[in-house]
Parts: structure tokens; C-alpha cells; sequence
């Protein structure tokens, strides 16, 4: 596989924070989370998504992707439970992401923010995790 | 300030600096192994850390009870398996990984941990230290592949952070940005 550029790298990422932050709009919406949580983890995801676009900008960025909701968020948004299994899989997802992506980019000033993020989504897997009422939070 | 946040401060950011200070940072750099720059040298650094963190959460385990105790448990054993990966990447670099301290050593710089919330508070700013030694790792390192290897566990320890935050009671994340911002 060719090697992707910053840009491309940016982008994937910001696309996958689109997905997020449309996945917790929705399950707010939906009452498929508990609102203070929804609320902070969107926030997060749009405070990631706004540091992606400044970063892009500086980089020299494409036309922003569309990000278009799937059918495994719209049977997720059934109830609650199946909502958090829903999200902790995109935000594992989102983890593996950032944590190749902190290390693949070239440009070395970024892969420390990258690496912020990627602790404030591994952070969000434990949010869920809890909030699904496991015990044991690390594996 | 509330009292609550100065014992924390004490028993955390204090007492994490000692340990800090007591992991081998200040030992002087071995006449033979890897090359400059190679990262062998930061990697030792981060090996010495993971080392004197281990021994931290044995102390913290004498203080902790149930779903506390659990978790830290499985976030010593994770810590375990980082100090393994960091001493085969040394020694892949043609490095001699540091070897750790006695517990005894460790211990004389540790707080005194009267009860579960001292050990937690001690273990939060443990891990943040960890997660930004990591981090700031991602930017020095040469290689991709050293790079993907503490990215890999600085992940983990964003994870462990966060655990233990749920258990002080606190928000798993602190922030969108979790040590600094793009």
C-alpha cells in the first residue's frame, strides 16, 4: 500500500471525527445515551474535528469529505446498550487511527497533538466502558 | 484551595517527582551499545520510568480493596508488559536494557499511602507523566517502528489514566486534548 501524505492523513482522521461527532449528535437525539456523556464526548470529537481543519488549512487541505449516516449507526440507535457497543467500536476505531497516525506522520510537530487525541479517545472507550457497567476498565 | 486538592497535590505531583527522580535518569550513558540517536538512550529512559511505576502500583495495591484494587491490578500487569517490550526493543538496537531497583529502594521514595484515595491520587499523576513521557517520545524518536511501539503504549497509558480517574471519582478524560493541543 502506498504511503499516505500529511494531508491524506488529516483527512482520514477528520473524516472518522465527522463520524463521531455525527454518531453522538444522533444518539442524543435518539435519548441512546446519557446526555452529560453524549454531550462530552461530541464536544470532544468537535474540538478535535475544529484542531484537524487548522491543521489542514496550514497543510494545504482538499474538499472536506461528506460524512453520511450508516445502517449500523441507525439499528444502534435502538436502545442504549447497543449504542455504547456502537461507539466503542468506532472509538476503537478512532484509537487506531491516531495511534498510527502520531507515529506515520511526518511532520514531527504534529504527532504530539495526534498523540493527545489519541490518549482523549482511549479515554472515551473507558468513559463507555463504564458507563455499560464493566468492572474491570482496563484489558 | 480546598485541603483535598493540596493532599492530593502532595501525595501525587510530589511524590511523582520523586519517583521520577529515582528511576536512573541521572545514571551516566553506557561506554558501549547502540549508536547515538537511535533512541536506545530514550527508551532506557522510559524503561527506568515504567520500572519505578510497576513498583508504585505494588505499594498502592496495599491500600486498595475491590473494583480499585482490581483495576490496578490490571494496570500493573499492563505495566509489566511495557517494560518487557521496551527492554526487547533495546536490546534490539544493540542496547543493555536498565535494570529497575529494589522494591526497597523504590519504596523510600514513595508517599506514605494511608488510604485508597491517596493511592489513586498517586497513581493519577503517575500516569499522566507516563502519557506525556510518551508523547513527547513520539516527536524525539528516529524510527517508524519505534515511534508505532510507544505510541502503542502510550495509548495504553491514556487508558490507564483515564481508569484511574473513574475510580478518584473524576471524569474519565480531563479534556479533549489530553497533554497539550494541535
Amino acid at each position: 500500500m502506498a504511503e499516505r501524505s500529511d494531508v491524506e492523513i488529516l483527512e482520514d482522521l477528520l473524516a472518522l471525527e465527522n463520524r463521531l461527532i455525527s454518531a453522538y449528535e444522533a444518539a442524543l437525539r435518539r435519548d441512546a445515551i446519557d446526555v452529560a456523556l453524549g454531550e462530552t464526548l461530541r464536544d470532544h470529537e468537535q474540538e478535535h474535528a475544529r484542531a484537524l481543519e487548522q491543521a489542514l488549512r496550514h497543510a494545504g487541505r482538499r474538499s472536506p469529505r461528506a460524512s453520511v449516516p450508516t445502517p449500523e449507526l441507525t439499528a444502534a440507535l435502538r436502545s442504549r446498550a447497543s449504542f455504547a457497543r456502537y461507539a466503542l467500536e468506532l472509538e476503537a476505531e478512532a484509537l487506531a487511527a491516531y495511534t498510527e497516525a502520531a507515529a506515520a506522520i511526518r511532520n514531527s510537530r504534529l504527532r504530539q497533538p495526534l498523540g493527545s487525541i489519541m490518549a482523549c479517545e482511549a479515554a472515551h472507550r473507558i468513559a463507555l466502558r463504564e458507563a455499560v457497567g464493566e468492572r474491570t476498565l482496563v484489558d | 484551595m480546598a485541603p483535598f486538592l493540596t493532599r492530593r497535590e502532595a501525595l501525587g505531583g510530589a511524590a511523582a517527582a520523586l519517583v521520577l527522580a529515582s528511576c536512573g535518569g541521572g545514571d551516566p550513558p553506557p561506554d558501549t551499545g547502540p549508536r547515538p540517536g537511535s533512541g536506545a538512550a530514550l527508551l532506557g529512559s522510559l524503561l527506568a520510568l515504567e520500572h519505578a511505576v510497576a513498583a508504585a502500583y505494588a505499594t498502592c495495591e496495599e491500600v486498595l480493596t475491590g473494583d480499585a484494587l482490581r483495576n490496578t491490578r490490571a494496570i500493573a500487569a499492563q505495566e509489566r508488559e511495557h517494560v518487557t517490550r521496551l527492554q526487547d526493543l533495546i536490546r534490539d538496537l544493540g542496547g543493555d536494557p536498565p535494570a529497575g531497583r529494589s522494591a526497597a529502594e523504590y519504596a523510600r521514595t514513595f508517599p506514605r499511602l494511608r488510604e485508597p484515595g491517596d493511592a489513586l491520587a498517586f497513581a493519577e499523576d503517575l500516569e499522566q507523566r507516563q502519557v506525556r513521557a510518551y508523547l513527547e517520545a513520539l516527536t524525539e524518536l528516529p524510527d517508524l517502528g519505534l515511534r508505532s511501539a510507544a505510541a502503542e503504549i502510550g495509548a495504553q497509558e491514556g487508558a490507564q489514566l483515564a481508569a484511574v480517574r473513574v475510580l478518584l471519582g473524576l471524569p474519565a478524560a480531563q479534556g479533549p486534548f489530553v497533554t497539550g493541543a494541535l
